[in-house]
């Protein structure tokens, strides 16, 4: 155990290095993108933690993010926290409404349960429209300063943004990992397997699964933070519903239970808008077609992948091989 | 097993990191962004779908109509101009992504006619055009902020602002409705509170003010706006808002036969665009409006014969209306700017070209702009006009007399300024 956790660590390091000469090859808009990737990969792991790992579902983590976001924001701008104080805000308000949201859910499942989290995702962002201290529709500017002057001149804002996300997304990933194979995750997987064979074997349902929504709901909102980082702005505009299916299809395609595939919902997600373009531009449409082209294809991507690979492509990799090898020993 | 993985995986680590090395030891390029040999790259970002979109999302095609006439006369210096538009739906966050891809992906030189004061406010703090000397030209929007040179410096305003508009109105208010209960619609977010400083400056005193959040605009909204002027009993009401939420609001009145004294702000006063959505033109009638350039239907006039030609022969079928003669206006201003930014223009000799030439660019508006070395402001008054019968603003008393303010404390003047004649065939000299 002790030699796997030092390997994993690393790993990660390893891949922090390679990030890091990444980031200095490619363009800003790659750059862009990236820091965009490392966002969509925090906010997957965590609903593969949630959905994967302890069988709740929650069409509503778009929500999560803008409580995060906001709580960020307006700690940035009521109380100049320095930035690293408004993320650990960001994560500790979505955690504490994610634990709201674990205690009111913990006897819903299935479809209630969806239907909860979806009734979230719709209402909750509009809610600051009520508070002026939200910002209303306009939303809250949240800016994270520019780059320390040490890294030179010509160190553009986007690539500190992907320094921040990148990292953020290597240490977010790091800790569901060692979560997810520790006692919580075995109780976790229990549960999704077998509820009342779980609860025989002494496992507290009602508490494993609020504290499921609570790291989840934590982690998602520091996604939230992110993702306002590289909008610079705030507002119910940026959490909308299509967000919420968005991740969840994210998370479907990595493989709902496979942590390490969830870089591969993050590229597609990001990639979907570019290709939609590509697509768009070749058969010249109409601004309509080109606007809702991305929703489609993310909405037809989640119905083809839960059609042909529902374990996710990894998962889909691995049974293939172990089949293989049993067909051949 | 386990450790030859590993040894792959650093060893591919380490190739990578060598190659990223030799890699950023190239060179940068060296040519402006977004200007070749025989090309000018614009970029546009506006709403041509969704709520607010209505009446705007003409505006690309007028402005790419006009392009089209100038690269058919020999473009600018040789290079043809071309108009990137992105729909950015009028939400703020979507302006900046597609902000981003027009300067990052298209790699435009500089940015044109971005509408909206909350997109393009949010596109400022987030992608920073400003750090990246991108030139914003000609804002859609008459937001008052967007003036101050040190928070937007490569940004340059053409409507007359908010807080004009609003002085202006009230000025009229107090020679011609002393007395009256006044109401006022307008949107909650900056473009609305700018019209309240305005209001405020001009020492109108409202009966009843009612805000709209922006994309709640519709008919069930307008009907609770007019129960809220009714019961105020306002003599004068004051629409303050985009397209769509003005011509909801008169829609609705006209089936509820409501009709007090309309007065139409200029973002949302074009008459095609309200009639477009089925309200009947008697409504308009004899509502006052405002627009620092000539009247649509003013065939007299040279600027609306010519841009009206050309845009009937680009988009035939189309109306010619406020948004496309702003839109064109907007085009050919940028075509003059380009002009003047010399043989190889850069985005620095650009904006150059507008601090030290653009009082002087020729343009439809008949009041004069403002650019120098330390005001990126535009036009800055507007001349008032009644709505006739079939629902077509023009100048009350016939001819324009125009008036001119300060976004500060200024008095409103009646401006003397002649508008010199168009240059030969509507093209930069």
């Amino acid at each position: 155990m002790h030699k796997k956790q030092s390997r994993d660590l690393l790993l990660f390091i390893l891949g922090g290095v390679v990030l890091y000469f990444l980031s200095g090859m490619v363009d800003e808009l790659r750059v862009y993108q990236g820091a965009s990737i490392a966002v969509y990969v925090i906010a997957i792991s965590s609903i593969i933690l949630l959905t994967g790992y302890s069988g709740q579902v929650s069409l509503g983590h778009g929500a999560l993010m803008a409580v995060g976001a906001y709580a960020a924001a307006v700690a940035r701008i009521e109380l100049q926290a320095p930035i690293i104080l408004c993320f650990a805000i960001a994560v500790l308000a979505a955690a504490i409404g994610g634990a709201l949201l674990g205690a009111a859910a913990a006897r819903l499942s299935g479809p209630y349960l969806a239907g909860t989290t979806l009734a979230l995702a719709i209402g909750l962002p509009s809610l600051a429209n009520q508070f002026s201290v939200l910002g209303g529709e306009q939303g809250l500017l949240f800016d994270v300063g520019f780059p320390p002057l040490s890294l030179g001149e010509e160190f553009t804002q986007y690539k500190w943004f992907f320094w921040i996300a990148a990292l953020a997304a290597l240490i977010s990933m790091w800790a569901v990992k060692n979560i997810l194979s520790s006692r919580y995750g075995r109780t976790w997987r229990a549960i999704r397997g077998n509820e009342v064979a779980a609860q025989l074997s002494g496992i507290n349902i009602a508490r494993s699964k609020i504290l499921a929504f609570t790291i989840s709901a934590g982690i998602a909102g520091l996604a939230g933070a992110m993702l306002s980082m590289t909008i610079g702005t705030v507002s119910p505009s940026a959490f909308p519903l299509a967000l919420s299916f968005s991740l969840l299809t994210g998370a479907v395609l990595s493989g709902i239970t496979t942590l390490g595939g969830a870089m591969i919902g993050a590229v597609v997600l990001v990639a979907i808008p570019e290709v939609a373009d590509a697509v768009a531009n070749r058969i010249g449409s109409s601004e309509r077609v080109t606007t809702n082209l991305p929703g489609f294809l993310v909405s037809a991507l989640l119905i083809l992948t839960v059609l042909f690979v529902p374990n996710g492509p990894v998962e889909q990799h691995r049974a293939r091989k172990a089949k293989k090898k049993n067909y051949l020993s | 097993m386990k450790a030859m993985n590993r040894r792959k995986l650093i060893t591919v680590s380490a190739v990578i990191a060598a190659l990223s090395l030799a890699v950023t030891a190239v060179p940068a390029q060296a040519a402006e962004v977004g200007v070749s040999s025989r090309e000018i790259k614009l970029g546009m970002t506006l709403p041509m779908t969704g709520t607010a979109s209505l009446g705007y999302n003409k505006i690309p095609g007028a402005a790419k109509a006009y392009f089209e006439y100038l690269n058919a006369n020999g473009g600018i210096n040789g290079r043809k101009v071309t108009l990137v538009v992105k729909d950015d739906r009028y939400v703020p966050t979507e302006a900046v992504a597609k902000t981003n891809e027009l300067i990052l992906k298209d790699k435009v030189m500089a940015l044109l006619a971005p509408l909206g004061t909350a997109n393009v406010k949010a596109v400022a703090a987030s992608v920073n055009p400003a750090r990246r000397g991108v030139p914003v030209l000609f804002v859609n929007t008459g937001f008052s902020g967007f003036a101050d040179a040190k928070k937007y410096p490569t940004t340059y305003t053409v409507l007359p602002s908010y807080i004009m508009e609003a002085k202006i109105m009230g000025q009229y208010i107090k020679d011609n409705f002393e007395g009256k209960k006044v109401g006022l619609l307008y949107q909650d977010d900056d473009f609305g509170s700018d019209a309240l400083a305005g209001f405020k400056t001009a020492g109108v005193n409202f009966a009843v003010k009612v805000p709209y959040a922006s994309g709640s605009q519709g008919a069930a909204a307008a009907a609770g706006w007019i129960t809220k002027f009714k019961a105020a009993e306002a003599d004068v009401v004051i629409l303050f808002g985009v397209s769509s939420a003005t011509s909801a609001m008169l829609g609705v009145a006209a089936q509820l036969k409501y009709a007090p004294q309309w007065m139409l702000g200029s973002v949302g006063g074009d008459a095609t665009t309200i009639k477009l959505t089925g309200v009947p033109a008697g409504v308009l009638y004899n509502a006052i409006g405002f627009s620092p350039v000539p009247a649509t239907t003013d065939m007299k006039d040279e600027y609306v014969k010519l841009f009206s030609d050309i845009y009937a022969k680009a988009v035939p079928g189309s109306t010619f209306d406020l948004n496309v003669l702003l839109g064109m206006n907007s085009a050919f201003m940028a075509a003059q700017a380009l002009k003047a930014a010399g043989q190889n223009p850069t985005r620095k000799s650009l904006m150059a070209a507008i601090d030290s030439k653009g009082s002087k660019f020729a343009n439809s508006a008949l009041v004069p702009l403002g650019y120098s070395k330390t005001s990126h402001v535009g036009l800055t008054g507007y001349w008032v006009g009644k709505y006739s019968p079939t629902g077509d603003l023009s100048p009350i008393g016939g001819s324009y007399v125009t008036y001119t303010t300060d976004s500060g404390a200024g008095a409103v003047v009646k401006s003397t300024y002649v508008r010199p004649a168009m240059p030969a065939k509507g093209l930069p000299n």
